[in-house]
């Protein structure tokens, strides 16, 4: 459900969602989802976030693990 | 942030191992760049190659074939369904979607149809389904290039694969894998088709980037059966070194690749390992294919497999002696379930 009051987090392939108080900074998101920047993209609908990219209250962003295994 | 190269638009990828950030059309640009040169400097293909792109519906191969495509050489892509349940389907899926937006039809290999799906396979023959996996794919892609007349097989691994493979046969001192760990396993005579990584400079996070920007839909969810892959141990690793230094892993792989490197020395040189192969590992063909780049030393030609005529150094090629393991095992289940 829409939350303006807050960022929504997704995790697709953790099939998991976090809901963090914002605004903040997409490297504190990750830090606070406990992943790191070297093993993911964020992104926002079509668009892909920098690190330092600041997201306000009621926006949703996927964070995508990239590591492949195997 | 804006762009380090164009100073204009808006950054979408920072890199902070290149001191960089991009927008999306200077990104394009960099990443060919990075792809195009990692191909120059050890003569991966050359322009008149016939190139046989190994697809898998993960971001690296669907990003590899794009990449080449658009660089002009000439590509079909090989995709080896490997008859896990779902997982295969799915990332098929997204192999023929992207293979026709670009007017292409991928040759598809069924291992369920060869005799041989993996997570049957793995089960029969009691190995782990990443090794079962690495043998039956080499083999594929070596004999679907040779029938297809293909000059050269391309396949996906990027930076973070190669660099924890390296710290794998570094820490259980390896020295045998480690004189055959290159981007290019030169082919020769006997059917042995060269082997290439075009990736080997990039990044898991910057072919990620490239993938989502060119909109490039590839499967996001891992194999079920790499779960407990070793090399994913490795990446945590270095993903942690690598947050807290930019950089290192390339210059970790780069300084691997110099040729002055005493570590890739030919395995005849080197002391025998006793610990288990990476999965990636062939320890018949891939050990005399790279030695041979190391040296320039011609080691001899491979035979045929008394079984499918496969180029290996023993009487029947590792395909064959596991395909005849999980076909033995396979009737003596029946037999026991009929008893």
């Amino acid at each position: 459900m829409y939350n303006a009051t807050m960022i929504t987090v997704r995790l697709p392939q953790k099939q998991k969602k976090l809901e963090i108080p914002g605004p903040r900074r997409v490297m504190d998101l990750l830090a606070e989802a406990g992943m790191r920047p070297t093993t993911v993209i964020v992104t926002q609908g079509k668009k892909l976030l920098t690190k330092d990219h600041r997201v306000e209250d009621g926006a949703t962003i996927d964070v995508i693990s990239v590591v492949s295994g195997g | 942030m804006k762009c380090k190269r164009c100073r204009r638009a808006e950054a979408a990828v920072d890199l902070p191992s290149h001191h960089a950030a991009f927008c999306p059309d200077c990104f394009f640009l960099f990443f060919r760049r990075q792809v195009t040169e990692g191909i120059r400097k050890l003569r991966l293909l050359v322009p008149e190659d016939r190139v046989l792109v190994c697809v898998s519906g993960g971001k690296d191969s669907l990003v590899l074939w794009d990449v080449l495509m658009d660089e002009g050489y000439e590509t079909e892509g090989l995709y080896i369904d490997l008859g896990i349940d779902g997982y295969s389907d799915r990332s098929k899926e997204k192999v023929l979607a992207y293979a026709a937006s670009r007017g292409k039809a991928p040759i598809i290999v069924e291992l369920a149809k060869e005799g041989i799906p993996i997570p049957e396979a793995a089960r029969c023959v009691k190995m782990q389904e990443c090794s079962i996996c690495g043998t039956v794919k080499r083999y594929f892609f070596n004999r679907v290039a040779a029938e297809g007349k293909f000059t050269v097989v391309a396949t996906g691994h990027n930076l973070d694969d190669e660099t924890a493979r390296l710290l794998g046969n570094l820490l259980h001192w390896q020295r045998d894998h480690l004189s055959r760990q290159h981007p290019l396993l030169p082919g020769g005579d006997g059917g042995l088709v060269r082997k290439v990584k075009p990736l080997w400079r990039v990044s898991e996070v910057e072919t990620a980037a490239y993938g989502f920007l060119k909109g490039i839909d590839y499967v996001t969810e891992e194999c079920p059966m790499s779960e407990d892959a070793t090399s994913l141990v490795y990446k945590e690793a270095l993903s942690r070194i690598e947050d807290r230094m930019p950089g290192t892993r390339i210059v970790f792989y780069k300084g691997f690749l110099d040729p002055s490197n005493p570590l890739r020395k030919g395995p005849e040189t080197a002391a025998s390992a006793d610990a288990a192969p990476m999965p990636e590992d062939d320890p018949e063909v891939d050990a005399k294919r790279v030695s041979e780049v190391d040296t320039e030393e011609v080691r001899g030609t491979p035979g045929a497999c008394a079984s499918c005529g496969a180029p290996t150094y023993a009487e029947t090629c590792s395909y064959c002696r596991m395909k005849e393991r999980v076909r033995k095992a396979r009737s003596q289940r029946k037999a026991r379930g009929s008893r």
